[in-house]
């Protein structure tokens, strides 16, 4: 976040890309992609490239961890050593670190892990492109995979960010913006009760601004909670038999 | 949770049912802060020891100089991280730093970092050589609320650093040539939530009952704001900890003081 | 009253309606029903489920199920279900003196068997009866929470693969299901086909029409 003077961000009402300033990059979600993980997704947004499997309810070892009264959600978010433009040592630095607890914690909001006690749900997101927002691509991927693995929850969790350009309060930060622009807010709700489980805040907002960003970011995060729900509606189809069943299955 | 948390989250839940906190305070009260500004100055050009309530951390500054990083060649360079000590608490363990650890000293960094309380660009020594700023929040003792102890600890100890004297391409430790340059100064301000109320500068037994907690740094604009735990807020809730963050901000502001 | 109606598709947190008894896989909250996983709503009266597309095994009494034996203790096997929850078989079920038995004789690490659920306690830990060791033959994998479809109600859909493909058939409530004998590919392709399929309307008849067709 470095409100760097040089470079414009905003030419003609019209971001870097072309976009208007409550405009979503483009998403494609799919859910059941991985063959192994119970449940999993693969979700692009901009140049985002996300894919998150879910393990579980499995054993939990060692055995001094295991709860008798609730599962133990356990995220790991990390970046691909290719996934940027400078590679990236293998292994968890601290803002991955950072981003794992504050995913987990949002996620724990809505997994009812009092189902499942002495067992661990896993689960993995791999950033394999990174553009900017890539912990809000990851928490929507992974709520996705979470339903998608048949783990009970009370809502979906949907991502979204905001923040500030040029002076200009936006959505959904880009790579150039992120860099240079003036603060970066990503948010994530659980859309049924139409509350925050994931809020961070980095840069300069005044007391206004920071309303005017919040209402963006939110309304992001509804876009995107509509997608979800697409997406996984679409993904039962065969279950329920739309469209026949086909012959050579 | 051990079992001393079990017991404790009923006992707060049930005293702020009844609109009362464990030690008296008002919900938007915070505890009596101590602030020692040179605590261990034979040594480091900068420190701070804050007591916030019981909770006792250490913030001391050290100094460096180095390359700055590529892209920003004539700022300085700034770094923070926190230390749990084992003394702190019976299940704080040696070793390297766990996500709590991780993430409190990045909460303290943004809050300074994004604030530009130090001002870079006055650290520049030459052409490719900057000062290089290293903050380390040693916890003491965990009351609750170690980013706001901390981020105090910290803020109160950059106010109060000197830089060294470098001469001759090294630094001479023990001899200084002007203080560190501070813009601003950015307060963090943290408030948990225990079913529907909210709780400035939760103790250690309030965190163990809160659902959430959302802390929020400011100088005269909002710089950083990290929401933590498993529960969840509402717009309503989230303005109501931005503005009581502004307020205490302004009130702890004026109790740091430059010797 | 309901906000859905009978055979909807939901997802997790759908509102299904109050005023209505949640049965499986929903919940309530100030006094409305959602849907806790993704799958098919079905309305009996006033009570409630949700059929779930997918999920894990979760064990239950009556259940039969197809594990491996995983360790050989005194007195008693743990097997492995294919479930996040440790499963037990006594000695007993072999021998009077299970304890001074050597029951690696019986059953020994690696070892599959079919066995019935006799208990399950509050964390889920379970005791198998009844072991059957299974030698030779085909274990598939299929989605625990389809595999009842591929049972059917009755057995009726059960009794059709076996019958058109003259297979033994043994249906594990935890997603194995072994194979022998007779027209084992058909019965594979079948029973996937049930499970990618299971929720469809009017599935048996389906099948039937399938299984006449490649049996041929």
């Amino acid at each position: 976040m470095s409100g760097n003077g040089d470079v414009v961000l905003i030419k003609d009402g019209k971001r870097l890309d072309g976009r208007g300033f409550e405009e979503l990059r483009d998403i494609k979600m799919e859910v059941s992609v991985l063959e192994r993980a119970a449940g999993s997704a693969y979700v692009e947004w901009g140049k985002n490239k996300v894919m998150v499997g879910v393990y579980g309810p499995r054993e939990l070892h060692p055995k001094f961890l295991q709860d008798p009264t609730k599962a133990m959600l356990r995220c790991v978010y990390n970046l691909a050593p290719f996934s940027v433009d400078e590679r990236k040592k293998p292994g968890p630095d601290r803002r991955s670190v950072e981003i794992s607890k504050v995913t987990s914690e949002a996620l724990s909001s809505v997994v009812m892990l009092e189902r499942f006690p002495n067992t661990v749900i896993d689960v993995f997101i791999e950033i394999l492109q990174a553009d900017a927002g890539t912990r809000c691509v990851g928490l929507t991927a992974a709520s996705l995979a979470l339903a998608d693995a048949g783990i009970p929850m009370k809502d979906l969790v949907s991502a979204c960010s905001a923040g500030k350009v040029d002076g200009q309060v936006v959505v959904d930060l880009m790579k150039e913006e992120d860099n240079f622009g003036e603060c970066d807010l990503p948010m994530a709700i659980i859309p049924k009760k139409g509350e925050i489980v994931l809020l961070q805040m980095d840069g300069k907002l005044s007391r206004d601004e920071f309303k005017e960003a919040y209402k963006l970011a939110y309304d992001g995060c509804m876009k995107v909670y509509d997608l979800q729900r697409k997406t996984l509606m679409e993904s039962m189809k065969k279950f329920v038999g739309e469209g026949g069943i086909e012959n050579g299955d | 949770m051990e079992i001393e948390g079990y017991l404790k989250k009923d006992y707060i839940t049930n005293l702020v049912n009844e609109s009362k906190r464990e030690d008296g305070r008002k919900f938007d009260e915070h505890r009596k802060i101590i602030i020692d500004n040179g605590y261990v100055k034979d040594k480091a050009p900068g420190s701070c020891f804050v007591q916030l309530g019981k909770t006792k951390v250490l913030a001391g500054i050290s100094i460096d100089v180095g390359e700055p990083f590529p892209d920003r060649p004539n700022d300085g360079v700034m770094s923070t991280s926190t230390e749990f000590r084992p003394m702190a608490s019976p299940r704080f363990e040696s070793g390297p730093p766990n996500e709590d650890s991780i993430e409190v000293a990045r909460v303290i960094d943004r809050g300074i970092r994004e604030a530009g309380a130090i001002d870079t660009k006055k650290l520049l020594i030459e052409d490719n050589l900057v000062w290089i700023v290293f903050i380390d929040i040693h916890i003491l003792d965990h009351d609750g609320n170690l980013i706001d102890a901390g981020g105090i600890a910290a803020m109160s100890a950059l106010l109060n650093t000197r830089l060294p004297k470098y001469e001759d391409g090294k630094i001479i430790y023990g001899e200084y040539s002007g203080k560190l340059p501070i813009a601003r100064v950015p307060i963090p301000c943290t408030t948990a939530k225990i079913g529907k109320a909210l709780l400035v500068d939760p103790s250690l037994n309030e965190e163990y009952a809160m659902d959430a907690r959302l802390t929020v740094s400011t100088t005269e604009n909002i710089n950083a704001m990290q929401k933590g735990g498993t529960g969840s807020f509402n717009e309503e809730e989230i303005m109501a900890c931005v503005d009581a963050a502004f307020e205490k901000g302004n009130q702890i502001r004026k109790m740091l003081s430059t010797d | 009253m309901l906000n859905i109606k009978d055979r909807d598709l939901v997802v997790p947190g759908d509102l299904i309606g109050n005023e209505i008894v949640p049965d499986m896989n929903c919940y309530m909250e100030g006094g409305n029903v959602y849907s806790a996983v993704e799958g098919l709503v079905r309305v009996d009266g006033r009570k409630i489920k949700v059929v779930p597309s997918s999920g894990g095994y979760i064990p239950k009494r009556e259940d039969v199920v197809i594990g491996v034996i995983m360790d050989v203790l005194t007195g008693k096997w743990l097997v492995d279900i294919n479930s996040p929850y440790i499963c037990a078989m006594s000695g007993e079920e072999v021998s009077r003196d299970a304890a001074k038995t050597d029951l690696s004789r019986y059953y020994k690490v690696g070892d599959i068997i079919t066995a019935k659920i006799g208990s399950v306690n509050e964390v889920y830990s379970c005791q198998l009866m009844k072991p059957w060791k299974i030698e030779s033959g085909l274990i598939i994998d299929v989605n625990p929470k389809r595999v009842p479809r591929v049972v059917g109600k009755q057995k009726s859909m059960l009794n059709m693969i076996r019958e058109k493909t003259g297979s033994r058939v043994i249906v594990g409530q935890n997603g194995k299901i072994w194979i022998k004998d007779g027209n084992v590919d058909l019965a594979v392709n079948t029973i996937k086909k049930i499970e990618k399929y299971a929720q469809t309307q009017g599935l048996t008849d389906q099948i039937a029409e399938y299984l006449d067709k490649e049996s041929r």
